[in-house]
């Protein structure tokens, strides 16, 4: 948490492995992600990291299912293995009725829940969340940000979710201030 | 979904654009194989073993001048020629038309199948013309044109000369690489205009292919610093002379054919500037989930490559149907009999397509390989 400017995004870019920072190291999972080049990075974000982000980020011409199906296209999975997963994730975000829609179709809350079904898909240890519920209303905002707790305490995931919203923040099992770039301290629920 | 709907669903995003993109692409090269079949119609050469043999002799200061028909039995004693025969120009309008629609030359009937043997002619219809002084012979595409048959007489009043001259129609050819011609006697041109002691030009066989430049050189010497001195050449080199008196047709034709290739780079590399630039936030997404530069750059690639190559199908194949179905004499108003569009044109044009869709996606690629995942959600958020 922390107010406009603070850092918060440029922390969650550079823990995600989309920014490099200026002086020091980034470890992530053990692996320094600063020093990967861009096609290392461009392989290891695609097995250990998943996105949302705040303007839900969807393909306009592409339906739920093939937005989720995206990163899937990177692997070596079988068109059956591929169509697996995605009705795996799509059922886990509540949105397999919805599957052949286009984004266009969709709510704001059910595109944001298509694109964490895309951030899970791959199955990975890690998904960041920069301002998720930043464009929803209420009601469709603790929708997300159940499901993204959900992931976080049935599935297992690793979920950084950046927010200014003390609300969305009441979701996540530690919080970590930042102000200025320095991190101020975190609680614990 | 496959990598292939993914890359044909977003070339088909924006539908209206992608339309006028592969028919800008589709016109530039239907121009661009209407301009090469063009450029080699006009400057094919004759490929019959006759045309080899044959030479053209025409006044040296330009094929408007007449020569004198004296000339005839020294050309006919030069080394190597196996015969000569006038070709006279004569400029005559059918019925009420406008302008004339046909060529029509006055000869020595008597050396038509020695020297153009490739006319094709019933022997009854050859000895016809041959026999009748006021008689002619039309080729197949002008009899079909007016319907004319073996038989009918037809009247043609001279734009040259002032004299009209009514024909008996003996014989219809087929077979030449201009089946629209009438040829007719020259003593019957004499006779009704007055023409005795002049001639258009000169059209000679020569007994060998290794004769010719004996043959041509005799006869340019034998009339030098005479009244009326001749360009004595090949068949061919006549062809490419009389195109070059319209002008540099080739360097024309190719300027045009560059312009038309280098518009097409400009328009097909500013459509897919513009698909990628309205999409580069989505790009960067694709880059955040994984996609490495190599595959943007195969993905933006495929697109720009898939649209050229529609344009391509569109632009080659309908120059195609069109030249090799439709009506090639209507279409150009006679000025093309056959209007070939081979299998190197088309090639040719294949590659211009092909290297224009590779081109029009260099300066896109470029600018999303180097563009950051961060700064791509920036620039559009």
């Amino acid at each position: 948490m922390g107010p406009s400017g603070s850092g918060k995004s440029t922390l969650l870019h550079i823990i995600a492995g989309i920014d490099r920072p200026t002086a020091g190291e980034c470890r992530v999972q053990g692996i320094d992600v600063a020093r990967l080049n861009e096609s290392e990075l461009a392989d290891w974000r695609n097995q250990n990291v998943g996105f949302v982000f705040q303007t839900f980020n969807l393909i306009p011409v592409l339906t739920a299912f093939e937005n989720v199906e995206l990163p899937l296209l990177l692997t070596r999975l079988s068109r059956g293995q591929r169509r697996h997963q995605v009705e795996t994730a799509l059922e886990l975000v509540g949105l397999s009725d919805r599957a052949r829609h286009l984004p266009r179709q969709l709510s704001g809350g059910q595109e944001q829940r298509a694109a964490i079904a895309r951030a899970l898909v791959t199955d990975p240890a890690i998904i960041v969340a920069d301002e998720p519920t930043g464009n929803l209303d209420s009601h469709s905002a603790n929708d997300v940000l159940t499901v993204l707790q959900s992931l976080s305490k049935q599935a297992g995931k690793t979920v950084i979710m950046v927010t200014h919203d003390p609300k969305a923040a009441a979701f996540g099992s530690r919080t970590i201030h930042l102000e200025k770039g320095e991190l101020l301290g975190r609680d614990e629920t | 979904m496959t990598i292939g709907s993914f890359i044909l669903k977003n070339a088909l995003r924006n539908k209206r654009r992608a339309t006028l993109s592969v028919l800008s692409v589709a016109v530039s090269l239907f121009l661009l194989v209407a301009l090469q079949v063009t450029l080699r119609e006009i400057t094919l050469p004759p490929e019959d073993i006759g045309a080899a043999l044959r030479v053209a002799v025409r006044n040296k200061i330009s094929l408007a001048n007449p020569l004198p028909a004296r000339q005839l039995p020294i050309i006919e004693r030069v080394p190597g020629v196996e015969t000569v025969s006038p070709f006279t120009w004569f400029g005559g309008k059918y019925k009420n038309e406008e302008n004339m629609t046909f060529a029509q030359f006055a000869m020595d009937a008597k050396k038509l199948r020695r020297i153009f043997g490739e006319a094709k002619m019933s022997e009854a219809e050859y000895r016809d013309f041959e026999e009748t002084k006021d008689s002619c012979i039309i080729g197949k595409l002008t009899a079909q044109k007016y319907q004319l048959k073996v038989g009918d007489r037809i009247s043609l009043e001279s734009t040259i000369y002032p004299c009209s001259l009514a024909f008996k129609i003996a014989g219809i050819y087929s077979g030449t690489i201009d089946d629209r011609n009438m040829l007719f006697h020259q003593e019957y041109l004499d006779e009704g205009c007055g023409t005795q002691g002049s001639v258009g030009m000169w059209w000679l066989k020569v007994k060998s292919i290794g004769d010719m430049p004996k043959v041509t050189e005799t006869i340019n010497r034998a009339f030098a610093n005479s009244s009326a001195e001749v360009r004595a050449e090949s068949e061919r080199a006549f062809q490419l002379s009389f195109i070059s008196m319209m002008g540099n047709v080739k360097v024309f034709v190719a300027s045009i054919c560059s312009v038309v290739v280098f518009t097409l780079v400009l328009v097909s590399a500013s459509t897919m500037s513009m698909a990628v630039r309205e999409r580069l936030r989505e790009l960067a997404i694709l880059k955040a989930v994984g996609f490495r530069r190599r595959e943007l750059f195969a993905l933006i690639l495929a697109e720009s490559f898939g649209l050229a190559m529609a344009g391509a199908v569109l632009g080659i194949g309908g120059a195609y149907l069109l030249f090799t179905y439709g009506s090639v004499p209507k279409m150009t108003n006679g000025v093309f009999v056959v209007f070939e569009v081979t299998p190197k044109i088309m090639a040719i044009a294949g590659l211009v397509a092909s290297v224009l869709g590779v081109i029009a996606s260099i300066a896109p690629s470029v600018s999303v390989a180097r563009m950051s995942v961060v700064n791509g959600l920036r620039t559009l958020d």
